[in-house]
């Protein structure tokens, strides 16, 4: 109940935030839901009706595989969300443990941070190419490396926002009540970093969706015969004088899926602790 | 609002200057090209792309006409002796290479002893090879250990072939490419310089000499129409597309099947097909897995596929495939259709059963393909499918084509694998006729039929006995043909001079805008 | 600040080494091998060995790290493999359009995002305020290939006013009207990075016209364009430089995507096209200017930003 109110709060009065929100949840229905609600299996090549119009049975019209534009959409809100949540679990996890065990053990975090210096002295997208060559094109690869190249913004937010956590009162009275470390970072600081954790998970979405399209138009993705928006579009740009709807609709689909991502981000970064709400990057 | 005004105005101001600047020297002729191609040395590079550059700038002794058949082009004329085993070249005189000096029997002879040594497709005639030497200034003399039939068409064919250089950029080259400095040929064009990611420069050789004769095929007078040719990489097909389109490129190559149509129904652009057919060709392993050598395994594989819908998703209109089971395309000499009854069966039931009688219980069959060749890899989709109705548990390893070329050089790492041939004029060039390619086809059985082949120089009898090797392969099953792939250009409809057809890479000598 | 400076500079150097080591174990455990990508499809795994050990690619890489570091301590970054050029040409020759593409982006940059912004700041919750945050968003949302091919389709074909694809230099036959060719891409990249820079400058401008000396201003019966000029406007040029380092970043990131739409010869296509090839030595090379370089801006943003804004101190 108490969730629910939290989310009404954040929520009310911000009607893009709001539509964003709505649209996610269709996404992950659809997700979930994508055996029954789509009307044909992706992976069926059908010769004869390659690259056909938009119209019925094919809403979104065929690929060049004859294969069902619509249901290979419904089926990529999964990897959306695959990918998405993957990642964000990924970094908010490695990132937020380095993050604030930096912090916490300043002698530990010297030695983390700095090899979290060298990793962000690569930009994003170059150090997930390297990577994504060196190892095979697979969805959990994918989730690591996309993970990794957010991970290391994690850990410095996390990182910024522990050390300032170290030096408020309620701390130093739990050390002075002999609290020992685990009780300390689990449940004073941790707690208190929930709220921008979850905004910095929206954002890492966001980004993560447009990163893994990236890397899928790049070749360098998830396995070419995974249904996901980034391969359809990486798959039919050869067609966008003759077939254009080919790139239209999951292209739309990112767009929509990023911008909602950050709608609902921004809603969350609004209603924060204004503490930390200059220690978020977002959008 | 004044966001809206500024923004009209550096519109206009953008298609001002897009006006401005489109007119170009008519002197040059822009390629857009698939890539950047690996390097030019033609002896030990097989690209296509590199030839396509490439066979502007270098020549061989002989060339093809327009029926594939060779004729010469540095040469002036050969004798070979009542044995067959001595084979006396002329060269013709008065050619210079791009640095001015002549050619002379030492270049040709320097030239073909590094070709023998480390060139690709060297080692194929020079096994043959008892001595060659100059016995004159422009004569060359060859002495074989046998009768080899295929030496001319192997003399011809310039790709991974003896490329004419100068002696003295070949002192000390070995496997290595040679570095661009020292790529001086006798060709129409000659080499100006590589910007790497930008373009390849040629620039029309002044002191060319052509051989005579109506052109015909690479063969006959040459004449380099163009200042310039520019090859540049344009990496994206949308792009190449729209490029020439819009003027940007006066001729772009592989061009996706699925725009044929549109294109050719286009007034600004021409669409030009090749008159060779590429093939795609599954590998299997001979050497290790569980279709080392169980051939029944392998034939209820080869039942269990249908070519055509392959074929059909991969490249799309009927006028650019052909259902073909020869290994040469209809029309010419080596066609047979020995074997090729077996060549796109389809049939899942009796491959089942083959399957079973061959043994098979469902042991992974590890597939692998390349996403850098689209048509290889929708076809892999369909044959994946159609194998897996047939019960065969096929593993699908995609990869970019450097791993994939890395991987299949060893053994345990694969049990098939996707790639594609170029057309060449004499079987013996297939890559499976050499027993060292991955996939190592070295039975007893292709052995002495591949000695009975080589050493004919009997055409009729050479054609029989090809006939016989297909059917081997039909078999045995080292490989499988997915069918013959007619790949096409596009090019501006300025140009003037250019063949319908392309017999093998498109040529620019003879053609003007 | 001069020492500041030095002292900052100096402990990028252990960075630096950490991020060649990483470069040079990441490409060299790439599976595949340059011999075999130059050598093409019908070699055999012989004449790919044999080629390997001409090249030297046979060595152990630990050793091959330390030949290569000893040159590239010289500023010697090797020989291409594929195209058989000093790898420093190989880069010279792709930093033009890289270059003049970021210059493009970062001039779009300015002139879309910092008046959008400001407008929309100053008139905060309007109709204008809202379109433009909106606008701004959804353009951040756009995958960056997705709008280039559009813009391709739209400008180059359809219309038929801009070039679709490449970039002759502007040394080249045009001259400076070569540029023009870079106008769809630097657009393209634009887009989202303004889309960013709208939403900072808004956000900063209307932080600042909450503090106390901007009331003061406003109090003191300035005019309010001037406010809005002297003061809010330069508090959010503080934030722009700020953002200058991530937008950097974001720049070279997205342009190896834009670059591989528009077929332009930079160097996000280099790092593309030379990882395809396995071409080690122009890897190591691209990837370990492009980290100094940002290494660089995000130092001199830094101190940028120590410069602009008082309140900052050097610790």
């Amino acid at each position: 109940m108490s969730f629910l109110h939290s989310v009404r709060d954040i929520f009310r009065g911000r009607a893009m935030g709001t539509a964003g929100l709505i649209w996610l949840c269709v996404i992950l229905f659809a997700a979930l839901a994508a055996p029954w609600i789509a009307p044909f299996d992706p992976l069926d090549i059908d010769p004869v009706n390659r690259l056909t119009e938009p119209g019925w049975p094919h809403l979104f019209g065929t690929d060049h595989y004859g294969r069902d534009t619509f249901s290979r959409c419904i089926y990529g809100a999964r990897m959306t969300m695959l990918i998405g949540l993957g990642s964000v679990a990924f970094a908010l996890v490695t990132g937020g443990a380095v993050g604030m065990l930096s912090a916490y053990f300043t002698r530990l975090g010297n030695f983390l941070m700095r090899g979290i210096d060298v990793l962000m002295a690569f930009p994003a997208l170059l150090l997930a190419l390297v990577l994504m060559t060196l190892l095979e094109r697979s969805v959990v690869n994918t989730i690591i490396v996309i993970g990794i190249v957010y991970a290391t913004t994690t850990a410095r937010i996390l990182f910024g926002m522990t050390l300032k956590l170290k030096r408020e009162v309620f701390i130093d009275a739990a050390v002075c009540s002999g609290a020992g470390h685990g009780s300390i970072l689990f449940r004073h600081i941790l707690p208190n970093l929930i709220s921008p954790l979850l905004v910095q998970a929206s954002f890492i979405f966001a980004f993560a969706q447009l990163q893994a399209a990236a890397l899928d138009f790049l070749g360098l993705g998830l396995p070419p015969e995974v249904p996901s928006w980034g391969n359809m579009l990486s798959e039919s740009r050869i067609y966008v004088t003759r077939a254009p709807w080919l790139l239209l609709y999951p292209g739309l689909l990112i767009i929509l899926s990023v911008f909602s991502m950050n709608m609902v981000g921004d809603a969350m970064r609004d209603s924060m602790d204004p503490r930390f709400k200059d220690d978020i990057a977002g959008v | 609002m004044k966001l809206k005004t500024w923004l009209k105005s550096a519109v206009m101001a953008g298609a001002l200057l897009a006006c401005t600047g489109s007119a170009m020297a008519d002197g040059m002729l822009r390629y857009a090209t698939v890539g950047e191609p690996p390097s030019l040395d033609q002896q030990v590079i097989t690209s296509d792309l590199a030839t396509t550059i490439a066979h502007h700038m270098f020549e061989g002794l002989y060339t093809f006409n327009s029926s594939n058949a060779p004729v010469p082009l540095l040469a002036a004329g050969d004798e070979t002796s009542a044995d067959g085993k001595t084979i006396t070249i002329k060269l013709r005189e008065g050619v210079s290479f791009h640095n001015g000096e002549p050619m002379t029997s030492a270049d040709v002879l320097a030239s073909l002893k590094r070709w023998g040594e480390f060139g690709s497709r060297g080692a194929l005639l020079f096994d043959n090879v008892e001595s060659i030497e100059a016995t004159g200034d422009h004569e060359i003399t060859i002495k074989l250990k046998a009768p080899f039939g295929p030496w001319k068409n192997l003399m011809a064919f310039i790709n991974g072939g003896p490329a004419i250089y100068p002696a003295s950029v070949l002192a000390g080259a070995g496997k290595e490419p040679i570095a661009p400095e020292s790529y001086i040929g006798t060709g129409p064009y000659k080499f100006s310089k590589w910007e790497p990611n930008r373009y390849v420069e040629l620039v029309r050789y002044d002191g060319y000499v052509s051989p005579e004769g109506e052109p015909d095929g690479y063969g006959g007078k040459r004449v380099a129409e163009f200042d310039t040719l520019h090859f540049i990489p344009v990496a994206d097909v949308g792009t190449r597309v729209a490029g020439v389109r819009a003027g940007d490129y006066d001729y772009a190559e592989s061009i996706p099947g699925d725009l044929f149509a549109d294109l050719d129904a286009d007034a600004s652009v021409k669409t030009i097909v090749n008159g060779s057919p590429l093939f795609g060709l599954v590998f299997m392993n001979s050497k290790e897995g569980p279709l080392k050598d169980n051939f029944a395994l392998r034939r209820a594989i080869q039942t269990a596929i249908d070519k055509v819908p392959a074929l059909q998703v991969s490249i799309g209109p009927d006028q650019l495939w052909r259902a073909n089971g020869s290994f040469m395309p209809k029309g010419n000499v080596w066609y047979t259709e020995a074997g090729a009854e077996n060549f796109s069966k389809g049939d899942a039931e009796a491959a089942k059963a083959m399957a079973k009688e061959a043994g098979y219980n469902g042991e992974p069959i590890k597939f692998m393909v390349s996403t850098n060749y689209p048509f290889h890899y929708d076809s892999a989709i369909v044959y994946t499918k159609q194998l897996a109705q047939a019960g065969f548990n096929i593993d699908l390893q995609v990869y970019d084509w450097a791993t994939l070329i890395d991987k299949r050089g060893k053994a345990d790492q694969w049990d098939m694998f996707f790639t594609h041939h170029g057309f060449v004029p004499d079987p013996i060039l297939i890559s499976v006729m050499n027993d060292s390619y991955p996939g190592w086809w070295a039975t007893p059985e292709k052995a002495a039929l591949k000695a009975k082949f080589t050493a004919s120089s009997d055409p009729a009898e050479r054609e029989k006995i090809w006939a016989e090797i297909q059917a081997l392969i039909y078999e045995q099953v080292p490989t499988m043909k997915t069918g013959d792939v007619y790949t096409y250009n596009i090019a501006s409809p300025k140009l003037k001079g250019l063949a319908d057809a392309t017999l093998i890479w498109p040529a620019f000598w003879n053609v003007s805008k | 600040m001069l020492a500041y400076t030095f002292k900052r500079l100096l402990a990028l150097v252990p960075t630096l080494l950490a991020a060649s080591v990483l470069v040079f174990l990441f490409v060299h455990l790439i599976p595949g091998d340059p011999a075999a990508v130059l050598l093409g499809d019908s070699a055999t795994p012989e004449d790919v060995a044999r080629l390997s050990r001409e090249m030297g690619l046979d060595r152990p890489i630990y050793v091959q790290y330390f030949i290569w570091l000893g040159h590239a301590l010289q500023g010697d970054f090797g020989t291409s493999v594929f195209f058989r050029t000093p790898v420093m040409d190989v880069i010279a020759g792709g930093a033009e359009t890289s270059i003049l593409l970021a210059v493009l982006t970062m001039i779009w940059i300015i002139i879309l995002g910092i008046p959008i912004g400001v407008m929309s700041a100053t008139r905060h919750g309007s109709w204008v305020d809202q379109l433009a945050s909106g606008g701004a968003m959804l353009f951040a949302s756009v995958p960056t290939f997705w709008l280039g091919l559009y813009l391709i389709l739209i400008f180059a074909v359809w219309l038929g006013w801009f070039p679709s694809s490449g970039f002759p230099s502007i040394h080249e036959e045009g001259g400076l009207l070569n540029l023009r060719y870079l106008l769809l891409p630097s657009l393209t990249l634009a887009a989202p990075n303004a889309a960013l820079i709208i939403r900072l400058v808004r956000a900063s401008m209307l932080d600042v016209q909450r503090e106390d000396h901007v009331r003061t201003a406003r109090a003191k019966g300035l005019h309010p364009a001037r406010v809005a000029i002297k003061h809010v406007f330069r508090n959010a040029l503080i934030s722009v430089a700020a953002a200058f380092g991530f937008t950097f970043a974001a720049l070279i990131s997205e342009a190896v995507v834009t670059e591989t739409v528009f077929s332009l010869p930079g160097v996000g296509q280099l790092v593309v096209q030379s990882i395809l090839r396995r071409d080690y030595p122009v890897i190591q090379g691209v990837i370990l200017v492009i980290v100094c370089l940002y290494m660089v801006i995000n130092l001199i943003v830094d101190l940028a930003y120590a410069w602009l804004d008082p309140r900052v101190s050097l610790k």
